[in-house]
């Protein structure tokens, strides 16, 4: 029996080492999940994403170049927080519907995950994302895309 | 020409082939095919298996059921806009705990039963040696892991093509043709096979280890969550990386556009240390442990 337990006791150790002394380093460690990488990947998707809305709402097609969206992001909290890292970030995406003259600013509440992957929740202005769901010709209620958006980028 | 061997031919020729010595890794094959066939008979893999084959039908007709979709995980907002949505909402909810039970039911059993029927004393009496004992049981554990995922690969690819073909949206906002989107799940899912054949090493350690069964598969589960909790901790890239659950993950990068696929590629090394300590350290514990002897 004591034999049995030194085993088990060889096998939990390590693994309950090796866990603590991740969560030690990783409280002052930078991390990958820099604003760069976040801002180029939600602006492009939301670029492919508005488009989408767009055609499914029957409005004229627009391109993703042709909106040049740009994501600029921060992360909430207290003035002297980190910029980098998993949690809750604000941004803003800067996009042109009608030409260089007349920008358009969308707002996310985006929840970063730690391997990159964030989920981003609309934040206004309401026409655009504020509403789960759209309408599409013939009054047909389709998945708003740019509502929710799911997105990863590379942290590696 | 002797009178018997004119007499019985078949018979002497049958008996001079069953007793040719098989070598290390004929023997091995023979290891692996008796569990194997042990593991058939098993009530609870024959469960799991039928579990494999409904179980993603249900999860379609439960989607289908409410207008409610699984916002929280990627792809749960298009469940209902494309069948491809189906299969990567499976992956994503539940990778990192349903294939570490899987083969944690498994390979957290296939040593430990042994201690727990007093059965050792009896298969090692027989031609097969430790080694041969050792490493044909962990095959036979590390077929079945790989068989799961290939089955539940094509069950829930089938689920989600039966619910609908239309494009999806993928992770970078773009839509994804049907014909690339049933690739990607199949390269999703295949994605999966090295971590959950580490957590099937894990689970034999932890099998050889306690001599215990409950301790081989609850331990495995319990110890998947745990790495699951501490995946949502902020900490240095690197200890993501070593982490036998990440990799699980890695076929988010599958899906964005342009693709990207370190992550996988630093899973396949994660793994691989991963499966070389468990599988190296269970082995060196069976090889010096006494059986027989009171202990």
């Amino acid at each position: 029996m004591r034999r049995a337990a030194r085993g088990r006791l060889a096998i939990i150790a390590p693994l309950a080492a090796g866990a603590l002394a991740l969560l030690a380093t990783g409280c002052s460690s930078s991390s990958n999940l820099t604003p760069g990488r976040l801002q180029a990947s939600l602006g492009a998707t939301f670029a492919n994403l508005y488009v989408l809305q767009q055609s499914e709402m029957g409005n004229p097609p627009v391109t993703a170049v042709g909106l040049d969206s740009q994501a600029s992001c921060q992360k909430g909290g207290t003035l002297d927080v980190v910029q980098s890292g998993s949690g809750v970030w604000l941004c803003e995406i800067t996009y042109l519907v009608a030409g260089p003259g007349y920008p358009v600013i969308a707002k996310y509440n985006v929840n970063v995950q730690t391997d990159g992957c964030y989920a981003a929740d609309g934040d206004g202005p309401a026409s655009v994302n504020g509403s789960p769901t759209i309408t599409g010709p013939g009054y047909k209620q389709v998945v708003n895309p740019v509502y929710l958006i799911d997105g990863c980028f590379d942290t590696t | 020409m002797s009178l018997a061997a004119d007499r019985w031919p078949a018979f002497v020729e049958r008996e001079a082939t069953a007793r040719k010595p098989v070598g290390p890794v004929g023997g091995t094959l023979v290891v692996w095919r008796v569990e194997l066939l042990k593991l058939a008979g098993k009530i609870l893999v024959r469960g799991m298996i039928v579990l494999s084959l409904i179980g993603p039908f249900m999860v379609v007709e439960f989607l289908n059921l409410q207008s409610a979709t699984p916002g929280d995980t990627p792809f749960g907002q298009w469940v209902h806009t494309s069948g491809f949505a189906i299969p990567m909402t499976i992956l994503g909810f539940g990778a990192q705990w349903i294939l570490p039970a899987i083969t944690g039911v498994v390979a957290g059993d296939i040593y430990s039963a042994d201690d727990h029927f007093g059965t050792w004393k009896t298969i090692l009496t027989r031609s097969r040696g430790r080694g041969e004992l050792f490493a044909g049981k962990f095959l036979a554990a590390a077929t079945f892991a790989v068989f799961m995922v290939l089955l539940l690969t094509a069950t829930d690819l089938f689920a989600g093509l039966a619910a609908g073909r239309e494009p999806v949206v993928g992770l970078g906002g773009q839509l994804v043709p049907a014909g690339h989107a049933t690739w990607l799940v199949v390269a999703s899912y295949l994605s999966d096979l090295p971590p959950i054949l580490g957590f099937t090493a894990l689970a034999v350690l932890l099998s050889v280890a306690s001599r215990n069964s409950v301790v081989g598969i609850g331990g495995t589960v319990v110890i998947a969550v745990l790495f699951q909790i501490v995946t949502l901790a902020s900490m240095p890239e690197w200890g993501q990386q070593v982490l036998l659950s990440t990799p699980f993950m890695a076929w988010h990068g599958f899906w964005t556009s342009p693709a990207f696929y370190g992550p996988f590629g630093w899973g396949l090394v994660t793994c691989t240390a991963w499966i070389a300590v468990c599988g190296l350290a269970g082995w060196l514990i069976f090889r010096r442990r006494t059986i027989g002897a009171a202990s």
